[in-house]
C-alpha cells in the first residue's frame, strides 16, 4: 500500500467503481470496515513518509 | 523514512526568482554526498514572503532559508543536512529582528497572520491528494454528503462568510438561491480570471492546495443541486492550471469526482475553462459567455445567474478564495471555529498581495478586522527606504485609495466601503510621498478604459472622456472646472454602466479627488506636481548649499544635463534635464529637490 487508494487488504472494497462512504476518513483512521493492526500501520507508514511533524495530521 | 522533508517554493514568484535552478544545485549537492535518498524535496505552494525568495523551508526543523542563490547549496547541504548546523547567512535578516530569524516565530511578516485559506500552502506537496487528505482534506464533502443540501447552505450563511472576489455577497444566500431555482441541470463556476494589476492571492492558492478549491466546488454543487462544473482560470496561469488538471485527475481515482462519489447519489463533473486574460472577463455575466464561447461581454441582470446562467441554467459563481474557505466551514465543528475569527459583519480571513512601496511584499492572510497599519508596518515591514507613508490602494482598478490619517481603519467589507475603498480581491498597493495622486487616478483608469469591452457606452465613452482630463491635468493643462466635470462624469458611470466593472472604475479617480484633492488644485492651479512625477510641472535642483560634489547624481544621469566639479556643489540644466529621476535615487545628501517650473524656491525633496 504506497497510496491512499491502494487497498490495504482483500477486506478493502474501494475503487472508483464501487466507492466506499467512510473512504475519507478510513484514509487516516482506518481501517474502519474491519480490525488488522497491520492495515493501520501500513496506512500509517503512508503518513509517516510525509508528515512534517507532529501537528501534520489534521482529523 | 526521510530525514528531513525539504520544501522548495515552487510557485510562480520563486519560480520566477531561481527557485528551479536552486533545486537542481540542491539535489546535485545531495547526489555528491550519497545521502539524496535521506530526504525528501518538494515544490511546495507559496509560503508567502515573495520579497525574499527563493525560499527553502526545512522539517521537522521548521529552518526557513531565503533569498538563495544555486551557489549556496553546497554550504546549505554541508552545514545543515551534513553537519546540523543552521546557516546563519542565510536565514531572515532585516530591520524588524534583532538578529537572523529562523520561522513564524521569529519573523515579524508571519507574526500577526492567520493561517485558513494558506493553511495548506507551502506545507504539502500540492500535487499530492494523500497528503492534502492527512491534513483533513476531503473530510467536509463527506460530512456534506450526510447533510440537506438547504443544510448546507444555511451552515455557510450562519459562517458569516462573504464571497472574497470583491463585492461581499454572503455565500449561503447565493448558494440558496441556485438551491431554489427550478430545474434539473445546474453549475457552479470557479472564478478564478484574476485580473487586477499586483494581485496574485488567487494564483496561490490554485498553485499551493488545488484539491481545497475542487473541494469547495464539490460542497457547493451539493448544497445548490448542481452536477457540473467550470473552473475559469486565465490561461497566463499555466502552473495553476497543471496543478488543476492533475488534481483533478487524482480527485477522479479516489472517486471523490466523477459518478457516484463516495457511494453516494452524487454526481459532478469538472471542467477547466482557460480564459484570454481580458480583464471585463472577471465580470460574472462575462465570464458565462466566455465559457459558453462567446465574446467575453456583460449582459443586463437580472435575470441573475443564479436563475439563467451559463447555457441558461441556474449558476452559481464563486471567487477561487471563496470556495477554499468551504472545506473550513462545513467539516465537523468548522462553523464554530470559523466564526471566532474576523469582525460582526465580516468573518474569518482575507488574503492580500502586497505590492508596491512596502517592504515586504507577497502573500499574507490576516483576520478581518486588522487595521491597515497593522498590515503595512507590522506584516509589510513599513514604507521602503525609511520614506513617509501616503495612501494605499486598495481593491485594485475598482478600488479606490485610503489615505495615512485613515492608517488605522479595520480592514472589513464595511469600514473599506464607507472609507471609498472596497475589499476587492484583495490587492493593496502601497504608495509613499513620491507617489502623485492624479498619476495614480490616471494609472488605473487607463487600465480600465483600455479593459473596457465597449458595450455600454457610459464606460466606454465616459472613462475616454475622464482620461482625457486626467492626461490634460497632468501636462500642466487643466481648468478650474476639471474636477467638477470628473465628478460628474463618474458619478454618470457609476450609476448606468451596465457591470460591475464599468460602475467601479470611477473609484481610484473619487478616492483621490476626496482625500487628495489639494494635489489636483496644486497641479490645476500652481502647474505645479509635489511628488516629482508629472514632468511638465516640476524641476530637479541641487541644494548647494549640502552638495559636497560626491559626482553620483552627475554619474547617474543619461543625459549630461548634470555638471559641477569634483567636491563643488554640482548644477542641473533644466533644458537638458528629462526629469527621469535617476539623480535623486542616487544623492546620499538628499540635496536634489524638487520645484516649482521657473522657480528658485525650494518645496520638497
Amino acid at each position: 500500500m504506497e497510496k491512499f487508494i491502494d487497498h490495504c487488504c482483500e477486506k478493502c472494497t474501494h475503487t472508483k467503481d464501487k466507492p466506499c462512504k467512510d473512504f475519507v476518513k478510513c484514509c487516516v483512521e482506518g481501517p474502519i470496515c474491519h480490525e488488522d493492526p497491520a492495515c493501520a500501520d501500513k496506512r500509517k507508514a503512508i503518513i509517516e513518509m510525509v508528515a512534517l511533524d507532529d501537528d501534520f495530521v489534521i482529523c | 523514512m526521510y530525514e528531513k522533508h525539504i520544501m522548495i517554493c515552487g510557485a510562480t514568484g520563486c519560480l520566477s526568482s531561481g527557485s528551479t535552478k536552486v533545486s537542481e544545485a540542491l539535489i546535485e549537492e545531495l547526489e555528491k554526498h550519497g545521502i539524496k535518498d535521506k530526504y525528501r524535496l518538494v515544490m511546495s505552494g507559496c509560503p508567502g514572503f515573495c520579497e525574499v525568495g527563493p525560499i527553502i523551508v526545512i522539517y521537522p526543523d521548521e529552518v526557513f532559508y531565503c533569498r538563495l542563490k544555486p551557489k549556496d547549496m553546497a554550504e546549505l547541504v554541508e552545514n545543515h543536512l551534513v553537519g546540523g548546523e543552521i546557516v546563519e547567512r542565510l536565514l531572515y535578516k532585516g530591520p524588524d529582528v534583532e538578529a537572523p530569524a529562523r520561522f513564524y516565530d521569529t519573523i515579524p511578516f508571519y507574526a500577526k497572520q492567520k493561517f485558513n485559506v494558506l493553511r495548506n500552502s507551502g506545507v504539502i506537496d500540492p500535487e499530492s491528494i494523500d497528503e492534502y487528505i492527512m491534513r483533513g482534506g476531503y473530510r467536509a464533502l463527506s460530512r456534506a454528503m450526510e447533510m440537506e443540501p438547504q443544510a448546507i447552505c444555511d451552515e455557510v450563511k450562519d459562517a458569516g462568510l462573504r464571497g472574497r472576489g470583491g463585492a461581499g455577497f454572503p455565500t449561503g444566500v447565493k448558494w440558496g438561491f441556485t438551491n431554489k431555482a427550478p430545474g434539473p441541470k445546474k453549475y457552479i463556476v470557479c472564478n478564478a480570471d484574476e485580473g487586477d494589476p499586483g494581485a496574485f492571492m488567487d494564483r496561490s492558492i490554485l498553485e499551493g492546495d488545488p484539491h481545497a478549491i475542487l473541494e469547495g466546488m464539490l460542497i457547493a454543487g451539493r448544497a445548490c443541486g448542481a452536477d457540473e462544473g467550470y473552473i475559469y482560470c486565465r490561461a497566463e496561469y499555466p502552473l495553476a492550471i497543471d496543478r488543476l488538471k492533475k488534481a483533478i485527475e487524482q480527485a477522479k481515482e479516489y472517486a471523490l469526482l466523477g459518478d457516484n462519489i463516495l457511494g453516494y447519489d452524487f454526481n459532478f463533473k469538472m471542467n477547466i475553462k482557460e480564459g484570454a486574460g481580458a480583464f471585463v472577463c472577471g465580470e460574472e455575466t462575462a465570464l458565462l459567455a466566455s465559457i459558453e464561447g462567446k465574446r467575453g461581454m456583460p449582459r443586463p441582470r437580472p435575470p441573475f445567474p443564479a436563475q439563467v446562467g451559463v447555457f441558461g441554467k441556474p449558476t452559481t459563481i464563486n471567487n477561487v478564495e471563496t470556495l477554499a474557505n468551504i472545506p473550513l466551514i462545513v467539516k465537523e465543528g468548522g462553523a464554530a471555529e470559523y466564526v471566532k475569527v474576523g469582525t460582526e459583519g465580516s468573518k474569518g480571513t482575507k488574503v492580500f498581495a502586497l505590492a508596491g512601496k512596502v517592504r515586504n511584499t507577497g502573500l499574507c492572510e490576516v483576520p478581518m478586522g486588522i487595521t491597515i497599519e497593522e498590515v503595512i508596518y507590522d506584516v509589510g515591514g513599513g514604507i521602503k527606504g525609511g520614506r513617509e507613508f501616503k495612501a494605499v490602494q486598495a481593491g485594485g482598478p475598482s478600488g479606490g485609495c485610503i489615505p495615512a490619517d485613515l492608517l488605522d481603519l479595520p480592514i472589513d467589507y464595511d469600514s473599506l466601503t464607507k472609507a471609498g475603498a472596497i475589499m476587492g480581491s484583495g490587492g493593496l498597493v502601497v504608495m509613499d510621498d513620491r507617489t502623485c495622486m492624479v498619476d495614480l487616478a490616471r494609472y488605473f483608469l487607463s487600465f480600465t478604459q483600455k479593459e473596457s469591452c465597449g458595450k455600454c457606452t457610459p464606460c466606454r465613452e465616459g472613462t475616454k472622456r475622464m482620461l482625457e482630463i486626467l492626461d490634460r491635468i497632468a501636462e500642466g493643462e487643466g481648468i478650474p472646472e476639471d474636477l467638477e466635470t470628473l465628478d460628474n462624469l463618474a458619478h454618470n458611470i457609476k450609476d448606468s454602466a451596465l457591470c460591475g466593472l464599468g460602475q467601479t472604475c470611477p473609484n481610484p479617480v473619487l478616492s483621490t479627488i476626496r482625500y487628495f484633492r489639494h494635489e489636483y488644485e496644486e497641479h490645476i492651479n500652481e502647474n505645479f506636481c509635489r511628488s516629482g512625477i508629472c514632468k511638465p510641472l516640476f524641476n530637479y535642483k541641487i541644494d548647494a548649499e549640502n552638495c559636497t560634489g560626491c559626482t553620483a547624481c552627475a554619474r547617474a544621469c543619461a543625459v549630461d544635463a548634470i555638471k559641477g566639479e569634483k567636491k563643488e556643489p554640482h548644477e542641473i540644466d533644466q533644458e537638458l534635464c528629462t526629469r527621469c529621476g535617476s539623480c535623486i535615487d542616487k544623492c546620499r545628501q538628499d540635496c536634489i529637490m524638487i520645484t516649482r517650473v521657473g522657480s528658485e524656491a525650494d518645496v520638497s525633496n
